[in-house]
């Protein structure tokens, strides 16, 4: 028996220490050397470096320009947010009694899994101030005059930029409810149909709590996503003009690599890192106790 | 009954729009590749040119590109080595987490929950410094050996799947005289094979898709992959939107191809990951 213990000794510990030590090597402990670069000047090549104790801290929050790119993320959550009824619609539509379901989803979802750049690189053309197809469509309407220069005037690039994020990840989340939907045993819809339930009632008592551990997961996602837009504005706009459609993450990075200044930048990833982490640990307590409460009524 | 037909109607008509949508962008874009320099001012962006003006000219050009190959090469490696180590490292690792108690297991399974906690991008600017030391910048194992390390949805995927597994399987194996090592790679391997198809499926289409880790570590010319090849085109074609167009569609093409045939395990894949706990 004491063999057979170690034999299992054995397998658990070869099968485990190559990926175990991977994700330490190349995940962990980066995360944590950001946390120790953070108080350091490094400038990504020098031997050397000094500490500087929280410098990067007071820098971090006195500058605007991070500011207005955390403000632009804010953009991208609450577009990506309110559409989130919508796209809990479109589920209850794709899985109800529908022809064409099946083409329809596949539809939907197609803009979740194509190239992001060539994606970024169309939308583009698609906004594009000269012969851009948008402005055509809008003439088409007899809507020319609200043509604007979509991609660089500060007060709207954000929510084209947004727009976009939308256009790509929207099919995702839609297709998140319809697993969820499609996981509510049929007999229990069927019971409640027997039972005289109105469409309405369907959707209010069985399946929003069907759904409501999913729409816990998508909001996670979702803060979690606008926290770290990052391709999108990058190919389109540079995070241009200016600093007008600079994310946070856009900044982040382009402090570490294109400033060279590695210290304040890890000072920026660990923000990122604690609101992460802050936003999972309230959601797990508050909307994941409001969620489940709901759920019991 | 007209009342029925009357709401299957605006059902078909919403879900048309919503096509409409997904669609126009790329259609639009495939217009643009089909024209002449003169056609991207004379044709309006919403309509393909004259039947006789269509030119492939666009096409030919990045066809011809050298680096397209290139690309497509870089891309082929990288994806075909990074997802044989997530399929071994993530098929054993769900398996001794789901089926096992050991000293450590707690910690063990909060390191990879943490990993997955752990923002993406940002990563990088201490990741960089190591890549860098290993002597891997500029050279195809910074994107592999990232992706084998730090992407982890695979187990997941694994260790639903694995958990629908009776328990009784393994002990009557064991019984027969099977060892651990035989036990996962003759019974349980096999038996993940629908996991993994999505997990190969799911994985090829990120990595083809990636750009910032390539774009990051893989500077040189030659280690193109398919979409920093699409970066470098579209900085050479400043303003000739119809050459880029095409460019775009192509860059495009794979995933959607993959996407069209395998569909189903995308979709059984992308609903595993979520419904985690």
């Amino acid at each position: 028996m004491s063999s057979l213990a170690k034999k299992r000794q054995q397998f658990i510990i070869i099968s485990l220490i190559i990926p175990t030590l991977l994700l330490i090597g190349f995940v962990v402990f980066p995360a944590i050397d950001l946390v120790r670069m953070s108080f350091t000047n490094w400038d990504g090549y020098s031997e050397s470096s000094d500490f500087i104790g929280f410098g990067n801290y007071f820098s971090m929050f006195q500058n605007k320009d991070l500011w207005q790119s955390l403000k632009n993320n804010a953009v991208y959550f609450f577009i990506h947010l309110c559409m989130i009824p919508v796209e809990l619609g479109f589920a209850v539509l794709l899985v109800s009694k529908l022809k064409g379901a099946k083409f329809y989803k596949t539809m939907v979802f197609m803009p979740y899994i194509i190239n992001g750049v060539a994606i970024a690189y169309a939308f583009s053309y698609f906004f594009s101030p000269i012969n851009g197809a948008f402005d055509a469509i809008l003439e088409l309407l007899h809507l020319g005059m609200l043509k604007q220069n979509w991609l660089s005037d500060p007060k709207i690039v954000n929510f084209v930029l947004a727009f976009v994020s939308l256009w790509r990840f929207s099919g995702y989340h839609i297709v998140l409810f319809m697993a969820a939907l499609q996981s509510l045993p049929q007999d229990v819809q069927e019971a409640a149909r027997v039972d005289g339930a109105n469409a309405w009632q369907m959707f209010r008592y069985i399946q929003i709590p069907a759904i409501m551990l999913m729409v816990d997961f998508i909001l996670f996602d979702n803060i979690r996503g606008a926290l770290q837009v990052f391709d999108i504005p990058f190919v389109i706009t540079g995070g241009g003009p200016g600093y007008a459609s600079s994310t946070f993450t856009l900044y982040t990075i382009k402090t570490a690599f294109t400033f060279s200044n590695f210290g304040l930048a890890s000072t920026m990833a660990v923000a990122i890192m604690v609101m992460i982490v802050l936003i999972y640990l309230v959601q797990n307590k508050l909307i994941h106790g409001i969620v489940l409460k709901g759920e019991k009524d | 009954m007209k009342k029925r037909t009357m709401v299957q109607c605006v059902k078909q008509l919403i879900c048309i729009g919503m096509v409409i949508l997904v669609l126009l962008p790329i259609l639009l874009t495939l217009f643009a590749a089909f024209k002449t320099k003169g056609d991207m001012v004379k044709t309006s962006p919403l309509l393909l040119p004259p039947f006789d003006r269509i030119t492939f000219a666009n096409f030919e050009k990045v066809l011809k590109d050298k680096y397209l190959l290139v690309g497509f090469k870089n891309t082929g490696i990288i994806l075909v080595v990074s997802i044989f180590f997530n399929v071994i490292f993530g098929t054993i690792t769900a398996f001794i987490i789901e089926r096992f108690q050991f000293r450590f297991k707690k910690v063990i399974v909060s390191l990879f929950f943490a990993g997955m906690l752990i923002p993406t991008f940002v990563t990088e600017i201490a990741r960089f410094k190591i890549i860098n030391g290993l002597m891997l910048y500029n050279s195809l194992g910074a994107p592999i050996i990232i992706y084998v390390a730090s992407d982890l949805m695979q187990l997941y995927i694994y260790r639903q799947f694995i958990s629908t597994l009776p328990v009784s399987l393994d002990e009557s194996a064991l019984l027969d005289g099977c060892d651990y090592f035989s036990l996962f790679v003759r019974i349980i391997f096999p038996l993940l094979a629908p996991a993994t198809a999505t997990v190969i499926i799911i994985k090829a289409i990120n990595i083809i898709n990636d750009m910032y880790v390539p774009y990051l570590y893989m500077p040189k010319n030659s280690l193109r992959t398919l979409t920093t090849f699409l970066m470098n085109f579209a900085n050479a074609q400043q303003g000739s939107w119809q050459k880029l167009a095409a460019g775009i569609i192509i860059i495009m093409l794979p995933t959607i191809i993959i996407y069209v045939f395998f569909q189903r395990y995308i979709l059984a894949g992308v609903a595993a990951g979520a419904v985690k706990e």
